[in-house]
């Protein structure tokens, strides 16, 4: 490990309502591998987004080569030799690999571009790297590990001295994240300072030096990755939570009949092999990190998605759900992490929202009886107490959690047995966030059947009868709420096997 | 986990040839087609083989070519221009106009051709850009409004640029040239010229080069350092200025332009850009797949009515084949998406 | 203005067709001043010019009340002026060629219409085919299929009953019946658009399709029956095209889909879709017959008539653009 190339010191950063860095150190050498760590939200990419002059923070210091530095835009950083590798790839799929990695910045021959020697000096850094790539090949040919293979080149190309990875390895197969260890050893050797961003325990013991954690946007500590175990960075992330009134035991009879069974289920490279079943007045959790492929689960459980095999059965019988008009016909909701895009119709009242997957029933011949609708959608703003002067109000004119209960309104008019809440309370306030979990546990209460998907580990632990975890995918764990306990789960969700 | 390590290549031991790499699949297919349609013209009517027949063929080339070259490049960012047809009367017409009434010199009314198809491509341009208009209604905005100005301009009266035989009827000649006695399609080769300084253009220079990283990927594109909005700006500008070209093309080829006309012929020309392998949704296309698209498209509207078909019938199958080859580029596109 | 604005009449009308409403009125006042200094001794204001306004008016009616739920989805139709066109040739050459009874005839339009409505529709919803290039390659098809059903013929349709639709004589008077079933059939498409479940739907799609997706809607169906419902209107109009002015061309027809587009964008439809005013439409189509009328009145060639048009349309989705990017 050579000289100290950055320092971050003191960084904060609010946005309305949330305080997203709270003096937040950092500090990496040439010559090693910095691993920084968190759970979810715990503020890792906003740190390096304030570094490489995306965000702009509020307070704190940046010493990079031993200059105070303000990066005021990515390129600007990029320019100093600060690049970000990012998890999802920045590509144009028609232009070949070496046409990628030289845009903005093309090798000329006076007025004209020079492709072969582009494709020369592309194969000659592929050689460097012992990367094993054509530079003529159109990017969208190359499976998703070359592509991100690629990213890399194309900021080695760009005389880097500061590389982050962000979560680099998520995509890729056993064999490239080989070949990328190899790379970033190679880098390593060559001085270079290198911040890597993963979940994976294990890959942090074999790659990094050290290690930085963060939990909610604050930091905890720095360790030297040879002198700790994974349970001590895994204490490290999850720290204490303190939630009131969270299960201790389950609340589902042993002997609760299953209401959805589903049994190996596979839809693309995020979900494999997926079996799960649900009781009837149970509250499943799904927990994992980002990415882990609970929603892609969801989303093929639902017929959003083209499924490639598994089956589903809903008390008992086996169904076919091809589309999310099957899912809905079997009693299944689904109530998506992303509201705005495919949640609510924004340019539309309370009651049009709430009548959305149940408009028969509010036909009055071949018109649509207005007076039923708005006293359907009165019923439910009444039993939700969502604010609103009145029914005919525009949701986009709501709250985001009173945009969540409108959505919530839709599937309970629709009176489904088994609702999928996919990340509840994302971006809601805390008031409206303990309403809902009433109204989980009422729903419950009368029968219904809930999966819910959360990145918020207290909100599992709080709401779940049962925990399954998720990891790249696969299912790689599933417990007891009597058993559940943080490192547990954290475990887990960092397994790969 | 084996199968993925292995590179995502497929296809089979033709589309993995690399002449045919090179040339490209689509390409090669349309060029059979073309070989196909010439030979099936030529096996139902013996009147298709004649001389004259390849000269009307190139008179339906020229214009159709400078069309469809300029499109290409709008619907290489992942836009359109439909002010083209109406645009390419507009301008040669007000062109001509100048020349036949108002006793110009024909350079001014080539200028002037020339300048309005650029000036309209700029409009069209900074609409898109810096209107943030959707480029089909931004354009099909401008083709009402070239619409109505060839006509105002010119009074309502159609126009005849001068003819072969008349003093001043050297733009004629400028595409069929004759030596001897023969006439002889010269036309073609400026498109030929054309079409090797657009492929360069697109494959050997930065704007080039940009113009299909916007349409591959707009935002990457802005991320690595590329001014997205001129790139754009400037593929709608050569648009424009090609169809000041197609119109010269046209005007030199053909009789009476009327006015307000000109409507429908840029679904011919976008027909053979997608055709000939350029993407509805940007990002791949070339120029040479454009002109064999344009040469379908003129011996298509030449050959049918050797075989009984008259105008009417080639709007039915031209529509048809339009649907088709957008088609065929949904389905490459979800291909690609997966 | 926020006091205008919150009026209980303007908030049930739409503050846009209020608007627009003032800019008929103000245009129509216009002409009345300006065309007999323009043209001397000639007056706007007289019975035959309101009439003539109003036969424009009536075809362009129909035709933009289908575009309108088109692009409610979020979609549009190029197709729906040669459509029409196509639906009065096959028609008129049953009727005049082949001695089919008008009231087979007048059905023929509407489901020639329909037809082409359906193909449309299923290329777009179930195709995945961009809208606009879809419906401009049936454009052609149905100039093509026109022209060939009728030999490269017009077709000019003898009077009858069925231009009692357009216009009756009582007693002395002239009632001109037209403008009471295009107000009617307006009325039916508002009610359509805001009281049915077609109607709910096609406005959501257009709004957030995958949220109605995902809500356990079948998008597509519904999608392709704005396409049906948008050509089978192009069938009506064509029975008010022909009752008007008899004659038609095959071949043509493609500069009344940019009248009829413009009378819904100027009407305050959205072109992205899921906002849509039927009564916006109404007052966008007298809007665009009174400028086709009043430029012929003031002796300029109806030219003016496309630049202008396209001019407004432009500025129209500017402001909408604009609004949208406030509110967000």
């Amino acid at each position: 490990m050579g000289d100290v190339i950055l320092t971050m010191k003191g960084i904060d950063k609010s946005f309305p309502g949330v305080h997203a860095l709270d003096h937040v150190d950092l500090e990496v050498r040439r010559g090693e591998v910095h691993a920084l760590m968190g759970e979810n939200g715990a503020g890792k990419s906003t740190l390096m987004k304030v570094l490489t002059g995306i965000y702009k923070k509020d307070a704190g210091t940046i010493t990079y080569e031993g200059k105070e530095v303000e990066f005021s835009n990515p390129r600007e950083a990029q320019d100093a030799g600060v690049v970000i590798v990012h998890q999802e790839l920045n590509m144009m799929g028609h232009l070949t690999v070496a046409q990628n990695i030289f845009i903005g910045r093309e090798i000329m021959r006076g007025k004209f571009i020079d492709d072969k020697k582009m494709n020369e000096e592309a194969r000659k850094l592929f050689d460097r790297l012992g990367i094993d790539i054509d530079p003529t090949e159109t990017m969208s040919r190359l499976t998703v590990g070359k592509q991100q293979m690629c990213e890399i080149a194309k900021a080695i190309s760009h005389d880097a001295k500061l590389i982050i990875f962000d979560e680099p390895s998520a995509a890729l197969t056993e064999a490239e994240i080989e070949e990328l260890f190899k790379i970033i050893r190679d880098l390593r050797d060559r001085q270079l300072g290198i911040v890597y961003i993963s979940h994976r325990m294990d890959e942090i013991k074999v790659i990094t030096d050290r290690v930085t954690v963060m939990r909610d946007g604050a930091y905890v500590g720095t360790l030297i990755t040879e002198d700790c175990t994974k349970d001590d960075i895994i204490s490290m992330m999850v720290g204490r939570v303190i939630y009131e009134e969270g299960k201790t035991e389950s609340h589902v009879a042993p002997d609760a009949p299953v209401v959805l069974k589903v049994d190996h289920l596979n839809a693309g490279r995020m979900v494999q092999d997926v079996s799960f079943e649900l009781r009837k007045g149970e509250i499943l959790g799904f927990s994992g990190l980002m990415g882990a492929g609970r929603t892609e689960t969801a989303r093929a459980l639902f017929g959003a998605d083209p499924k490639e095999s598994g089956d589903i059965y809903v008390n008992g019988q086996k169904v076919t759900i091809k589309s999310p008009q099957d899912a809905v016909k079997c009693g299944i909701g689904y109530l998506s992490e992303d509201r705005k895009r495919y949640g609510i119709v924004v340019e539309k009242t309370i009651a049009e929202n709430s009548t959305l997957a149940t408009l028969k029933r509010f036909m009055k011949g071949i018109f649509i009886d207005n007076k039923k609708e708005n006293e359907a959608a009165q019923n439910y703003v009444d039993i939700l107490k969502t604010k609103t002067p009145g029914v005919d109000q525009l949701v986009v004119n709501l709250s985001g959690g009173n945009q969540q209960k409108v959505v919530i309104a839709k599937w309970l008019v629709r009176d489904c047995d088994i609702l999928i809440f996919d990340e509840p309370t994302r971006g809601i306030d805390v008031g409206a966030k303990n309403e809902i979990y009433h109204l989980m546990n009422e729903l419950v209460d009368q029968g219904k059947s809930i999966i819910m998907i959360s990145s918020e580990m207290s909100e599992i632990l709080r709401m779940s009868d049962r925990i399954v975890v998720m990891c790249e995918g696969r299912k790689t764990g599933e417990l007891g709420i009597e058993e559940a306990t943080q490192e547990k789960i954290m475990h887990a969700a960092t397994r790969r096997d | 986990m084996a199968d993925k390590t292995a590179n995502k290549k497929t296809g089979n031991a033709f589309t993995n040839n690399p002449l045919v790499k090179l040339i490209g699949v689509q390409k090669i297919v349309v060029l059979l087609v073309l070989i196909l349609l010439i030979v099936f013209f030529r096996a139902n009517s013996t009147a298709f083989g004649k001389y004259s027949t390849l000269l009307s063929i190139m008179d339906y080339t020229y214009y159709l070519a400078f069309l469809a070259m300029g499109v290409t490049f709008c619907l290489l960012t992942g836009g359109v221009d439909l002010s083209i047809g109406t645009g390419m009367f507009c301008y040669a017409i007000i062109g001509g106009y100048l020349i036949t009434h108002k006793d110009m010199p024909v350079i001014v009314g080539i200028l002037v051709t020339m300048l309005l198809g650029l000036a309209m491509g700029t409009i069209n341009g900074l609409i898109v850009t810096r209107g943030g208009h959707a480029p089909f209604l931004a354009t099909l905005c401008t083709m009402m409004i070239a619409r109505g100005l060839g006509a105002i301009a010119t009074n309502s009266t159609s126009v005849t640029w001068p003819a072969y035989s008349a003093a001043n009827g050297w733009t004629r000649r400028i595409f069929k040239i004759t030596i001897g006695n023969t006439k002889y399609p010269l036309g073609l080769l400026w498109v030929i010229l054309l079409m090797i300084a657009f492929s360069v253009f697109l494959n050997r220079t930065r704007p080039g080069r940009y113009i299909t990283a916007i349409g591959s990927n707009e935002e990457a594109a802005r991320l690595s350092g590329v001014n997205v909005k001129n790139y754009k700006m400037l593929a709608y500008m050569i648009c424009g200025l090609c169809t000041g070209l197609a119109g010269l093309a046209y005007s030199s080829a053909f009789q009476s332009m009327a006015p307000s006309g000109g409507g429908g012929i840029e679904l011919n020309a976008i027909g053979a850009a997608i055709i000939g392998g350029t993407s509805m949704s940007g990002g791949s296309g070339s120029v040479v797949g454009t002109i064999l698209g344009v040469f379908i498209m003129s011996v298509l509207q030449t050959g049918l009515p050797y075989i009984g078909l008259q105008a009417n019938y080639q709007q039915i199958i031209i529509g048809l084949v339009l649907i088709v080859a957008v088609y065929i580029d949904v389905l490459k596109n979800k291909r690609l998406a997966r | 203005m926020d006091k205008i604005r919150n009026n209980t009449i303007v908030k049930r009308v739409g503050f846009n067709t209020v608007v627009l409403f003032c800019v008929l009125v103000l245009l129509f006042v216009l002409f009345a001043i300006l065309t007999p200094i323009m043209k001397p001794n000639t007056t706007f204001l007289s019975y035959s010019r309101i009439v003539s306004i109003f036969n424009y008016a009536y075809f362009l009616g129909f035709l933009a009340l289908g575009v309108t739920f088109v692009i409610a989805t979020g979609g549009i139709d190029f197709s729906v002026g040669p459509v029409m066109f196509c639906c009065a040739l096959i028609s008129g050459q049953l009727l005049t060629k082949s001695s089919w009874p008008v009231a087979a005839c007048l059905l023929v339009s509407v489901l020639v219409g329909m037809a082409f409505g359906t193909i449309n529709g299923v290329l777009v919803a179930y195709g995945g085919l961009p809208s606009f290039i879809t419906s401009m390659a049936s454009m052609m098809i149905a100039k093509g299929v026109g022209s060939v059903f009728t030999r490269t013929q017009s077709v000019s349709w003898p009077g009858g009953w069925y231009q009692n639709l357009i216009k009756v004589q009582v007693g002395g008077v002239q009632v001109p019946t037209g403008i009471i079933i295009l107000v009617l059939g307006s009325a039916i498409c508002s009610i359509v658009l805001h009281k049915t479940m077609p109607g709910r739907y096609i406005l959501c799609i257009g709004s957030n399709r995958e949220a109605v997706r995902l809500s356990g809607v079948n998008t597509k169906k519904w999608e392709m029956l704005a396409y049906i419902i948008s050509g089978g209107l192009a069938g009506v109009a064509a029975i008010f095209y022909v009752g008007v002015y008899t004659t038609v061309l095959p071949g043509g027809g493609d500069t009344f889909n940019n009248d009829a587009i413009a009378s819904c964008v100027m009407g305050g439809t959205s072109m992205a879709g899921g906002v849509a005013s039927i009564g916006g439409t109404f007052i966008g189509v007298v809007i665009i017959a009174l400028l086709q009328v009043g430029i012929l009145a003031m002796g300029y060639q109806s030219q003016y008539q496309y630049v202008i048009t396209g001019v407004i349309v432009l500025a129209v989705v500017y402001a909408d653009l604009r609004s949208r990017r406030r509110r967000n």
